[in-house]
């Protein structure tokens, strides 16, 4: 412990005694990837942006570990106590505006494995659990345990999601929304500056992913529109607002999000079926006496 | 500070606090007794070291002495590399002491709270988030 907190000194006097970051350069991270690179392997003086700069958004965010602190699974799940011992990503309900019919029956048919309408596993058609994509903005949920990060470029930003290795094109060279785009899995996303908030605004997403683990659903005609405010250093505020009037006779306004700097770096997690399959063939299954133990 | 605290108190009751987040993912929420815990001495027969879940296969001898065949779901590489196991850690014929989580159908699986080598030594060392973001580092 004693020993981290001497590295972490010694990082920061080397970072503060070099004036070599730009935020055209790689994102900043002091931390290594589990696994991979230890520490002592990593070049001295990592670019870590040492001067706040509102339009900068490099950095590696997840949501605060601090306790009280909810991990959203949603726009504006909260916790609530199913029984003792529940843990936190189990105990929490969303609230989303009323439902069209076409979502109700999409909503009905969802079989999830997380909140208070979850079935054993195997039972569940959860798309993830057979890695299918994650789709947007249902990763960014995962960043509680799987953070990301932004990478800036002169006509776009990249952002990038940990789970399932997850890419996301915000083009910042001036165009509108695709007027009639072919649905994607990870939609068509736009963005602008708006004084120190940087603007998404995306459409186009495949309506096969499900907006949460609640099994909320939403249409290929949700237009997001979310915006990122870097307020300090290491603290990015997220207001995001869903539109989607093929699912939800009003706007589902989503809960402030706080996302905090971590120390350590995005790492590759991908879900391969063969994997998911051994992981449910050997454990899974025969935890909820699907096969033979 | 909170987190100190707690893993003063011993180590089951910090592990069990705090090694949660280690094992969030679909279905492990609703797959296992939470309030129930089993602990059992077994060989290893295979490790399975694989995003987003691992699993440990072992042998269990019981008083009757018929093997039965028990199986252990853990976190992602990731976390678990940060917390003392590695791709390595677990060799076929290992001897462990294994605790957690039954499962709720009673067949042989569980969900892994902590387990001993032969050697004494137990893992998960330490508490640690998904990302390999350590709970005790001051600076988060």
């Amino acid at each position: 412990m004693r020993n981290r907190f001497m590295l972490s000194v010694a990082v920061l006097l080397v970072l503060l005694s070099c004036s070599c970051v730009t935020f055209a350069q790689t994102y900043g991270t002091k931390g290594y990837s589990p696994g991979a690179w230890k520490p002592d392997e990593l070049p001295k003086g990592l670019s870590n942006p040492n001067s706040f700069d509102p339009h900068n958004l490099s950095g590696v965010w997840s949501m605060p570990t601090k306790p009280g602190y909810f991990e959203r699974h949603s726009l504006n799940d909260k916790p609530i106590k199913i029984a003792p011992n529940v843990p936190p990503q189990m105990g929490s309900e969303v609230y989303p505006p009323p439902m069209t019919p076409w979502a109700k029956a999409k909503f009905d048919a969802a079989l999830v494995s997380y909140g208070p309408r979850s079935v054993p596993p195997g039972e569940g058609n959860d798309p993830v659990s057979t890695c299918e994509p994650m789709g947007y903005p249902r990763d960014l949920w995962e960043a509680n345990l799987r953070p990301f990060e932004f990478v800036q470029t002169p006509d776009r930003v990249l952002q990038h999601m940990q789970y399932h290795d997850l890419w996301r094109t915000i083009w910042t060279d001036g165009r509108q929304l695709p007027k009639n785009p072919d649905p994607a899995w990870n939609g068509y996303s736009v963005g602008r500056w708006e004084g120190d908030t940087f603007v998404v605004e995306s459409n186009g997403y495949d309506d096969r992913t499900w907006l949460d683990h609640f099994g909320n659903p939403h249409s290929d005609q949700m237009h997001l529109v979310e915006r990122y405010k870097r307020v300090n250093i290491d603290t990015l505020e997220l207001d995001m607002t869903l539109t989607d009037p093929k699912a939800y006779t009003a706007p589902w306004v989503g809960d402030k999000i706080t996302f905090v700097q971590v120390k350590v770096a995005i790492f590759e997690e991908i879900c391969a079926p063969s994997e998911e399959n051994h992981f449910n063939e050997i454990i899974r299954d025969p935890a909820v006496s699907k096969a033979k133990p | 500070m909170r987190h100190r605290i707690i893993a003063s108190l011993g180590l089951v009751v910090g592990l069990v606090t705090v090694g949660v987040p280690l094992l969030a993912h679909h279905g492990t929420g609703v797959a296992y007794v939470r309030d129930k815990e089993v602990t059992l001495k077994g060989t290893v027969t295979e490790w399975f070291w694989a995003n987003p879940h691992c699993g440990l296969l072992f042998d269990v001898t019981d008083e009757k002495g018929e093997v039965v065949h028990w199986g252990a779901e853990l976190g992602n590489p990731h976390s678990l590399s940060e917390a003392g196991f590695s791709r390595e850690v677990f060799k076929p014929g290992d001897k462990l002491t294994i605790t957690g989580h039954p499962a709720k159908s009673g067949a042989p699986r569980l969900e892994l709270l902590h387990l001993m080598l032969a050697d004494g030594r137990v893992l998960p060392e330490k508490s640690v988030k998904g990302n390999g973001v350590h709970l005790d580092d001051p600076g988060q």
